[in-house]
């Protein structure tokens, strides 16, 4: 490879893949096809099973709370699937934008979720400072919790369920901030790149 | 330049996608018998081990499944499908924790019709050329994947959404820096 030509390089990268590659390759892309159809048919099977049962409750109990509840969850299966289309369509257009505008919405997307989880791991020590406080409500009203095994049964559980939440949202704004650290990095390796083509 | 163009583009069979507007899509199918030796060789030039290769490769089928409905005759497919690829690539490398590992050799690269003496040149050739590939700085490394997969100059700038004399230059940098790494290598 002396000879630096690019032609041939080329050849020698579009080199034919083997069958058996071939075959593997064909069978991946089989079952991933398999398995986006599979969630579009049952995305759309939910929505409808949702729909169709809101509708029998509020058919066989035809009351003004029956009524509202319903229109209520009709509401926010309707949001929450107008939501997850533009989700969609915002990763969809940087699929097939720029890389340069791809990274510039997925440093701005982290930076997002950064923020809200950093904000939810402040936001445990007063929530458990309310918890604490609620739990001495009841605790002084002998009759809200029946027995002491249960009430430690109740704290316990309270309490490795809040652990594990805080473990996990250590560990991700750390695995976060790496990325953005990384996207970051890129993007000043195209900007860079961009302005060195422009002088 | 490579002079190599489109040599996948297909027919359309039956039953194809519905395109954003002008004309009907191949099947996924289809579409992945011409273009999947492609997407496979993006995958290898961003991702060494095998296991998150294959991962990778998942993906960008799974984008390019979602992404066709999108897909407007104003480019070929194979510029569509290429910057699809790519651009799930580089998403995919920033959420690994570890940088890409370099030296890795792809399986079964070798060309079936070569001779075991000519196939063990070519696949150290190409082992070299898709280390040397993966070691490129991102904006480097994606104009060089695309010189290698034959599209030209015109293609590219649009792809990468830039001008023409800022991808002569990156083009430049990216030939010496990769001259270099292969030389190294020899």
């Amino acid at each position: 490879m002396t000879d630096f030509d690019l032609d041939r390089l080329g050849d020698v990268w579009r080199q034919q893949l083997d069958p058996a590659e071939m075959e593997r390759l064909q069978r991946t892309a089989a079952a991933v096809g398999r398995r986006a159809r599979w969630a579009q048919i049952l995305d759309i099977l939910a929505g409808a099973a949702a729909s169709v049962v809101v509708i029998f409750l509020v058919w066989t109990n035809p009351h003004f709370e029956t009524f509202l509840l319903g229109g209520a969850a009709i509401l926010v299966l309707l949001v929450s699937n107008v939501r997850l289309r533009k989700l969609r369509q915002v990763e969809l257009r940087s699929l097939t934008g720029s890389t340069e505008d791809m990274l510039e919405q997925s440093i701005n997307r982290l930076e997002t979720t950064l923020k809200y989880k950093r904000f939810s791991l402040i936001a445990i020590g007063p929530a458990l400072v309310v918890g604490f406080l609620l739990a001495w409500a009841a605790g002084a009203n002998p009759g809200v919790l029946v027995a002491p095994a249960l009430r430690l049964v109740w704290r316990g559980t309270t309490f490795a369920v809040l652990a594990g939440v805080v473990v996990y949202l250590v560990f991700a704004i750390r695995r976060e901030r790496r990325e953005l650290q990384r996207l970051r990095a890129m993007r000043e390796s195209y900007r860079l790149e961009g302005e060195s083509s422009a002088s | 330049m490579t002079g190599v163009v489109d040599v996948q583009q297909s027919a359309v069979p039956a039953a194809p996608h519905r395109g954003n507007g002008n004309g009907p899509v191949p099947p996924f199918e289809r579409i992945v018998a011409d273009y999947g030796p492609l997407i496979s060789r993006i995958a290898m030039s961003y991702e060494a081990d095998p296991s998150l290769r294959e991962d990778l490769t998942q993906q960008i089928f799974l984008a390019v499944w979602q992404a066709l409905p999108s897909f407007r005759s104003d480019s070929s497919l194979k510029t569509f499908i290429a910057r699809v690829a790519q651009n799930r690539s580089i998403s995919f490398v920033t959420k690994q924790v570890r940088q890409p590992r370099l030296a890795e050799l792809p399986e079964k690269l070798e060309a079936d019709t070569l001779n075991p003496e000519e196939s063990a040149i070519e696949v150290n050739e190409r082992e070299l050329l898709l280390e040397a590939t993966r070691r490129l700085p991102l904006p480097q490394r994606q104009v060089i994947i695309l010189v290698l997969e034959g599209f030209d100059y015109s293609e590219i700038a649009e792809m990468l959404d830039i001008a023409p004399n800022a991808l002569a230059l990156r083009l430049s940098r990216a030939k010496a820096a990769l001259k270099s790494m292969l030389e190294q290598r020899q």
